[in-house]
């Protein structure tokens, strides 16, 4: 269990079961101070919090339904190996991404595996009218080719504010360039998108 | 940007928020913790930090080995001029000092009627006062004329 929930009494760090009202929700990063302490619960909350974002992100930069799962855990692995070099100049989750962008791209290099990757109907969420939804799996379909066939930095810019509603600031930050150039990538991007989407 | 333009960024967005969102979904993130924190556990941050010290001490050693091998290069390239002694300039110097005096002065004095030019005078010896000359004076002046 998670040894950094904190009573407001005290500033002593005691073991307090989750259901606990006093209990605060720690934040990203009390939860790695806790992890650089050896507790790894703080380790396994890291993941939940975070996980499903970052499956959304490398399912949209082109990773293979099948091999999200593992992508998503060697995205956590590296992270966490490589935690000591992460000083908060943006969002843990932001820095996972880039991070996950990075696995992606030696992935790919290993598998040399082109995404082509029609859903199956077994996948594929049936509520609503089945026209629309053909009609927005097909537009899914066509942004993740489009999105293939960009530059990795335009691919990872539109995703963190498209799909991750980032803002410029955040993105040039976990990116190592400026929020103009970010905003140049995105709109490049954007253009080369709806060219492609016509 | 024209309605259509902005109809069809906000039409991007939408499908760009919407993509992977089936992939999350089934995502079993229970699992993915469990696993994330098991890999830890079993490749324990000690043998992380010896390979990640491992390769950049390679990295190192190969670097420091390509300086060592390239100043070694250059060093060489600046001592061997310097070891290899240096060819003598082809000089009449080793031809004269066997000669006397008297075929020293002769010498000289075909020299001088070679350098007397269009006109043709021929210079004695003693004319120019070659006969004072010790041998070794006569080699030196044979040597400066001839560069």
């Amino acid at each position: 269990m998670l040894n950094i929930f904190v009573t407001p009494t005290s500033t002593v760090p005691t073991r307090m079961p989750p259901a606990e009202p006093v209990a605060a929700v720690p934040t990203d990063a009390a939860l790695i101070a806790a992890w650089h302490g050896g507790d790894e619960p703080a380790a396994a909350e890291l993941v939940r919090r975070h996980a499903r974002a970052l499956a959304r992100f490398l399912a949209g930069a082109g990773a293979l339904e099948a091999d999200v799962d593992d992508l998503v855990q060697e995205t956590f692995i590296r992270a966490f190996r490589a935690l000591r070099r992460f000083r908060g100049q943006c969002q843990f989750r932001t820095w996972l991404m880039t991070i996950g962008g990075n696995v992606l791209k030696d992935a790919h290099r290993r598998s040399r595996r082109a995404r082509v990757v029609p859903l199956g109907d077994d996948l594929r969420d049936t509520d609503g009218d089945p026209h629309e939804q053909a009609v927005a799996d097909e537009a899914e379909q066509r942004l993740v080719a489009g999105l293939e066939r960009l530059p990795r930095l335009q691919r990872e810019v539109f995703l963190l504010r498209a799909q991750q509603g980032l803002e410029y600031e955040e993105i040039a930050a976990a990116l190592g360039t400026t929020s103009g150039a970010a905003r140049v990538h995105y709109h490049h991007a954007v253009k080369r998108l709806k060219e492609q989407m016509k | 940007m024209n309605d259509d333009a902005t109809l069809h960024d906000a039409k991007l967005q939408e499908v760009a928020r919407r993509l992977g969102a089936g992939a999350a979904e089934r995502l079993d993130v229970e699992r993915a913790a469990r696993a994330v924190v098991a890999r830890l556990r079993t490749e324990p941050r000690a043998e992380i930090r010896v390979l990640g010290w491992i390769r950049p001490a390679w990295l190192r050693i190969a670097a420091l080995f390509v300086i060592v091998v390239g100043a070694g290069v250059v060093a060489l390239n600046v001592r061997i001029p310097r070891l290899i002694p240096p060819v003598p300039p082809a000089t009449a110097g080793g031809e004269l000092s066997d000669l006397s005096g008297d075929e020293l002065r002769e010498i000289l004095e075909s020299v001088g009627k070679l350098g007397g030019g269009g006109e043709q005078q021929a210079v004695s010896a003693q004319d120019v006062g070659l006969d004072e000359l010790s041998a070794s004076q006569l080699r030196a002046l044979l040597e400066s004329l001839g560069g």
